[in-house]
């Protein structure tokens, strides 16, 4: 979900995906390299997210952005926790009632 | 000294995933590692957390290429990372000590035999073979605990849970067709 959320902004490479989760978070969520690759991948063979083919890009520095189905999952995702989120605040106020 | 570390245990990774993503991995690890402050308790935490992401990577990994994505680790490879139970860590422990102890033991038993005039060898085989036995039977009893100490943290990490809970819709927000064991049905 971060990872896809640092990629609804603009397209990122590795390291900066890395920065803007932890920055996103408050410095909750620090992910290792290992994990972050291993998402990219599933998020790549999910065709959630593409590599961006740029001609003078190093092997090393590729970059990646949301595809459009990508985009999609996570409008529905934050959808979803919007609705969780609304519920919760009922249940609360009812509690408290 | 690190860095060379972290390249060679890329070596573990399937050699697919290491064209596609190896030098990727390299150089944001070089940056992550550029980044770091001079505290000595930010470098170990770190360093612990890059290499236990890349050994559970590589372990994800195998899995992925073994089984394909049938494997319910996806909700799993969003945590934050992997939380291994203290008391499994230390169970292991034990086990991988009794094992080495128990193959130690076994060394010196055929070494005895060996050592042995012929005639006494004769006299003493069926005891040590019976001693082997015992050793053979401890050992496959230390295998059965190692078995089930990786099912225990397993177990203990909640993923049978996560495998649960599908939350990433598939269809349409609006009323269209839903997963069936979804949590969050409108």
């Amino acid at each position: 979900m971060l990872v896809l959320l640092s990629l609804a902004e603009q397209p990122r490479h590795g390291y900066s995906i890395l920065k803007d989760v932890e920055s996103m978070s408050g410095g909750r969520v620090l992910l290792s390299t290992g994990t972050l690759y291993g998402a990219l991948r599933r998020l790549l063979d999910e065709a959630w997210i593409e590599r961006v083919e740029e001609n003078d890009s190093p092997r090393d520095r590729r970059t990646y952005r949301l595809t459009s189905r990508g985009r999609k999952n996570l409008q529905m995702e934050i959808a979803r926790m919007r609705q969780l989120t609304k519920l919760a605040a009922l249940r609360m106020a009812r509690k408290e009632a | 000294m690190a860095l060379k570390v972290y390249c060679w245990l890329l070596v573990l990774y399937p050699g697919s995933y290491r064209d596609e993503f190896g030098e990727e991995i390299t150089s944001v690890f070089r940056d992550a590692r550029s980044a770091l402050p001079p505290a000595l308790a930010a470098k170990i935490r770190f360093y612990r957390r890059e290499f236990c992401g890349l050994l559970s990577g590589t372990l994800r990994a195998h899995l992925d290429r073994l089984f394909g994505p049938v494997i319910p680790f996806r909700r799993f490879s969003m945590q934050r990372q992997f939380r291994f139970p203290r008391f499994t860590v230390f169970l292991m422990c034990v086990i991988l000590a009794g094992l080495v102890l128990a193959i130690h033991k076994a060394q010196n038993v055929v070494q005895m035999k060996e050592s042995l005039p012929p005639a006494t060898a004769t006299a003493w085989g069926p005891m040590l073979w019976g001693l082997l036995f015992a050793l053979a039977l401890i050992l496959a009893a230390v295998a059965a605990a190692a078995a089930w100490g990786v099912l225990f943290a397993l177990r203990r990490t909640g993923m049978h849970r996560l495998d649960g809970m599908q939350t990433w819709a598939e269809h349409d927000w609006r009323g269209n067709t839903k997963p069936e064991n979804s949590l969050f049905r409108p």
